[in-house]
This record gives C-alpha cells, structure tokens and sequence, in this order.
C-alpha cells in the first residue's frame, strides 16, 4: 500500500507513549437514579459521575444492581426517578440509539456479537454511525459507498491489529474461543471511536494471562485513546489495580464511592463483601 | 492445489473487498455468463429456454428476494406467493392503464408498490419474531391472494378472472411479454433483470445496509447498541426483499406464463421458495440461484434420466420415483449440510484448496 494514499484518511490514532493521563472534567453524571422493576427496587437513589480519561470500576456482589446501572446509563432501562448527566446535558431519558451517538459504547457480560458474521464484519458494524452512503450508493457499490467501506476498512484494520485479532479477521466470531470472543467485542466497541466506553465483566471467565492481556488491552485503549472507562469487575485484583475511582453498589444503593484504598478501607465495603464477626 | 490463492496479493483494501478477490472466481464467472448469454441460448431449444430456464431464472430472483428478508435480516415470511401476485397484478394494472409506458419502468414501479405492500405487512416485525412473524405473514398470503381473486378491479374485470399479459417492447421491435413475445427475447431479457438485481443485492449485502440486516439477525440488542434502528433496518429489509419478489411476480405473469390468475400464487408458491433458500443456503446470494436450481431442474433433470432409463412406457411411475427421490434428497442434504448448497460449494473450494493435503 502506498503511503501517500494513508495521509488524509482518517485514522485511529497513534500510540502516545509515555504521555501523563489527564483526567479532567466531570464527562457523566449519574444524579439521584432510581429503578424499580414492579415492586423491586433494583437501584435506589445512586449518585456518582465519571470524569473524563478515567478508569471507572463499579463494583458489588451479586444482585447489586451494576449491571442495572450500565443499562440506565445507555439507555437500556430508563430509570423512574433521577437523571443523567451527559457532557453537561442532562437527560431525562436515555435511548439507545441516542447512547450511540453521543459516543457511548459498550460490551456484555454475556458475549453479545453477531455470530454469523466474520470478525472483521463485526468490527466494520461498529463503525455504522459514520457512514452516510445512500442506499442508492449502497446498491450500486459507487461513491460514497464504496470509499466509505476502504476508509472505515483501515480504520478497523487499526483496531484489529492493536487488539491482536488479525489472525481471526475472516472467521465468523461464532467460532472463536471465548476470550478471542471478548476481545472482538471490544473491538466492535472501539470502532465507534466512544468517548465512554462501558465494559460489563470484560474479564469475567478468562485465566489468568487472558486478564492480563485483557487489563494492558483496557489500560492501553485508556492512555492511547484517552478513552473514558466504566468497567464492572468481580476479580479485586484486577479492579484495586487498573481503575482509579471506584462505586460500590449493593442492594441497589451506592455503599462507597472513592479511590481504591479508600474503598478497601472501609468497613462498610468490608462488611458487605466479608461480613464482620460477631462476638 | 486446483483452487490455490497463493501468489495473489491483495495490495489495497479496494481489492480485497472485490465480490471475487480470487482470479479463479473471476474466471468461474466470467465462464458461467458466457454459458447463459451464449451457450444456452444457441444449444437449447425454445422449449427449454421458455418452460425450463425461464421458471428458474423468476424463482432465483424471488429466492435472492426471501433471503434477503429471511437469510440476511432473520425475519421468516410465508407471503412470498402473496407478494408474487402483488407484483403481477400491479404491473397489469400500471401496464393497461398506461400503456405508452416503458416496460422495465412498469416493472420497476410494480416492485416499489409490493415494496410499500411488503412494508405495510413487514410492521408486525416489530413487536414479534420467528414462528409468530411467519404466522403473521401468513396473513399476507391468504389476504392479499384473495384480495386480488375476489376484486375483479383488478383483474380489468375479466370474467374468468385471469390476466393476460399484453404485448410490450424493451426496445422497438422486441416484444417481451405475452404470448407473441420470442422465447430468446424473454430469456436474455429476463437473464439481463436477474444479473443486474442479484449484482445490486449482493453490494447491498455488503455494504452497511446488509451488516446492519445481519446484526439484527445475529443479536437485535447489540445492534442497537452500535446505533442501528431495529424498526428501519427490518422494514428496510421487508421493503428491498418485496420489491424483488414483486418483480419475480411481474416477470412471472409477463415473461413466462403470459396468463395467470392470482390463485397460481398460492402458499405453496411461497413453501417453494422457502425451500430453495432452505437448502441453496440462508444468507447468500448463490443460494438462491443453487436452490431454484435444485427444486427447478434437478426434477426435470430427474424425470428425463428415469425415462430414458427405460420407463417411458410408465410415465406415472417415472413422476412418483421423481418425489421420492427429490424428497429423500432434500432430508440427505438437510443432514449433511444444514447451512445448504452454498455452504456445500465453500467446503469443495477449501478441499480443492487443499488437496492433496488436507490438514
């Protein structure tokens, strides 16, 4: 390929080695949220935001409402009472659609990729958003269609390659083992370029070097791309290390809210996840 | 070793993502078109051009059109007779009430009025899924079937209730249509139809239309995510898939029976056709033309080999062998190959591919 061609083609961009992460204003604020499901209350007045360039972990045991709150925050579930605050625009409801355009993305806790499409095709419907060809165009194969495809193709291809899936471009995903299967999930997910990327259990079910890759994959998409991450994880370890403020969530209701030593020091988090002795 | 990609170089996207990126496909077409727009045309008789390829050209195009709506976006539809009638009737309609106008146009607006009919009954698509959308669209079979058999409107009044396709030109001095239209003309026009449409659905089917059609199929809540609208994408789909099957209608009338009442478009018409997209394989485009092959030719095929074996004094017999034998075909098939004839096809490429080392 020629390199001239590369130069106004809009690309991922390159890796910033060393560069100090900024973590800077307030980007989401989740303000009084409320969700009942009948006469269940699966979150009960939380409140927290995410600053932008963050790493963000909510975290709880089972049942407590975190992977509720993701679905609130991009519009799965649109909570009774409560808003959410967007880049300084707060919203009633949450679509979504509307989630996607303003640049929030996300991956499942169950895989959830379109298995009968190749790797590379899933990632290419990540970037759905960006293309404004015509169906007309579409048909025929001309214009903006076609142009859009090469674009959007090196675009993916630099995703595909900074997650080390090049070897899976052409196998349909429904094929592939179950961490090459998170990794392109997060693949599709980056595709869309998301200032808030939301991760639901990104490591859950993997050994232990399938989370360390999975970890370096996060904390690089967070220092290259100077995304924001909002990431549910059970495995301590992983969460104590990589996010740099974290929610604790349970029974629906926000127990702790702080860095990752605060949290581990407290005795409410402590007695939520040990329980304390009786004497 | 007889199909090797090796020494190929792809050197920028826009080769890769040619539909053939492989010379030997390239050529297998090129060699496939020569075979319909020559050879076939010069060996075989009007019989065969005219009872034989002409059916198979008008099932691929409506078998391209379901697996456009079932194949790619996963919606299952039993209307596909109804929308055959829908094309038919509103291409007689277009035609006898203007009859200066061009026939590819006639054609073209018969497909964008099923479009807008598929559409109107695409909107349960919305609320429910599989067996319930196909009982769903079953409502579309029988009513618009019996809308058009019991309305004689649509018919021009005709006491028999039968349509007769009128004579109309593609370019001045070809009739096309009807019954004083040659057999060589409605062939290569109808083969001009079908290259150009199946040409168009498959860079549908791989552009964003066809990913988003496909993600819904594959995980509708996920494609919502990413930003498509599963409302549009689904009744852009039911839209692309009747305007197709509304032509194969059209053509059907026109080209190949020049007369027909709407009860030739029965729900068997619409079992066919899911059948050929059934075993030629969901979600291709080569499915289709594999699968009106295989419920098209192969019985006529059949039938011929069984009585030149020696059974043309028991023609009966020769038909009931032909069903057994086409039924016990079908259920091998489905066993060996559930993804169908296509999926088949993929798996001899990769044998050829590696033979004579297969690992």
């Amino acid at each position: 390929m020629d390199a001239d061609a590369h130069s106004h083609e809009p690309r991922a961009p390159e890796p910033r080695s060393g560069r100090a992460r900024a973590i800077g204003d307030v980007l989401l604020e989740v303000r009084n949220v409320t969700l009942r499901f009948g006469g269940v209350r699966a979150l009960s007045d939380v409140s927290f935001d995410i600053k932008r360039g963050e790493i963000r972990a909510i975290i709880g045991p089972n049942g407590a409402g975190k992977s509720s709150m993701l679905n609130v925050i991009n519009g799965f579930y649109q909570p009774q009472e409560g808003q959410i605050v967007f880049k300084g625009t707060p919203l009633k409801k949450m679509r979504p659609h509307f989630a996607a355009t303003q640049g929030i993305a996300r991956t499942f806790q169950n895989i959830a990729l379109f298995k009968g499409m190749s790797t590379l095709d899933n990632v290419m419907t990540g970037r759905m958003l960006k293309m404004q060809a015509s169906w007309f165009e579409q048909m025929l194969y001309v214009g903006r269609a076609k142009r859009e495809e090469i674009e959007h193709r090196r675009f993916c291809e630099d995703i595909i390659d900074f997650l080390e899936i090049q070897a899976v471009r052409r196998t349909p995903v429904g094929k592939l083992p179950y961490g090459l299967q998170k990794r392109v999930e997060l693949a599709r997910a980056l595709a869309a370029e998301p200032e808030l990327l939301l991760l639901d259990e990104p490591m859950a079910g993997m050994n232990v070097e399938e989370k360390e890759d999975m970890c370096r994959f996060v904390l690089d998409v967070n220092e290259e791309f100077n995304t924001t991450v909002a990431l549910i994880e059970h495995d301590m370890g992983v969460v104590m290390d990589i996010s740099d403020r974290v929610v604790v969530l349970d029974y629906g209701e926000l127990l702790a809210d702080g860095t990752p030593d605060e949290v581990k020091a407290d005795p409410e988090v402590i007695q939520a996840y040990l329980g304390v002795q009786h004497d | 070793m007889f199909y090797l990609e090796t020494g190929q170089y792809k050197t920028s996207y826009a080769k890769d993502q040619q539909i053939f990126p492989l010379v030997q496909d390239r050529v297998g077409m090129v060699v496939i078109l020569l075979v319909a727009f020559v050879a076939i045309p010069l060996l075989s008789s009007n019989y065969w051009l005219s009872t034989i390829m002409l059916p198979f050209l008008i099932y691929s195009l409506a078998a391209i059109g379901l697996n456009i709506l079932t194949g790619y976006a996963g919606q299952l539809s039993l209307g596909t007779g109804g929308f055959m009638a829908t094309g038919a009737f509103a291409a007689y309609k277009l035609t006898t009430a203007f009859p200066e106008l061009h026939f590819v146009l006639v054609l073209i607006l018969a497909g964008v009025i099923t479009a807008f009919v598929g559409v109107l009954f695409g909107l349960p698509s919305l609320r429910i899924k599989g067996f319930y959308l196909a009982v769903a669209t079953l409502a579309a079979q029988f009513f618009l079937v019996w809308l058009y058999n019991k309305n004689p409107w649509f018919t021009n009044y005709s006491a028999s209730g039968v349509i007769s396709a009128p004579p109309r030109e593609v370019v001045p001095g070809v009739v096309v249509t009807g019954a004083s239209g040659t057999p060589e003309a409605k062939y290569y026009f109808v083969l001009v139809l079908v290259v150009v449409l199946a040409w168009m659905a498959k860079n549908m089917a791989r552009s964003k239309m066809g990913r988003a059609w496909m993600a819904i199929r594959d995980m509708d809540i996920a494609a919502e995510i990413i930003g498509i609208r599963p409302a549009a994408t689904k009744l852009t789909a039911f839209a692309v898939s009747s305007f197709y099957i509304g032509i194969a209608g059209a053509l059907w009338a026109f080209t190949y029976t020049g007369s027909v009442e709407a009860l030739a478009f029965e729900i068997n018409v619409s079992f066919d056709v899911l059948f050929m997209i059934i075993i030629g394989g969901l979600g291709t485009i080569l499915g289709g033309f594999l699968g009106a092959a295989f419920i098209i030719l192969f019985p006529i095929a059949l039938n011929q080999s069984l009585l030149a074996m020696g059974l043309q004094n028991a023609i009966e017999l020769a038909s009931h062998l032909e069903f057994m034998i086409m039924g016990a075909l079908i259920v091998t098939f489905l066993i060996l190959e559930p993804h169908g004839l296509a999926r088949l096809w993929q798996i001899f490429k990769q044998k050829l591919r590696t033979w004579p080392f297969p690992y």
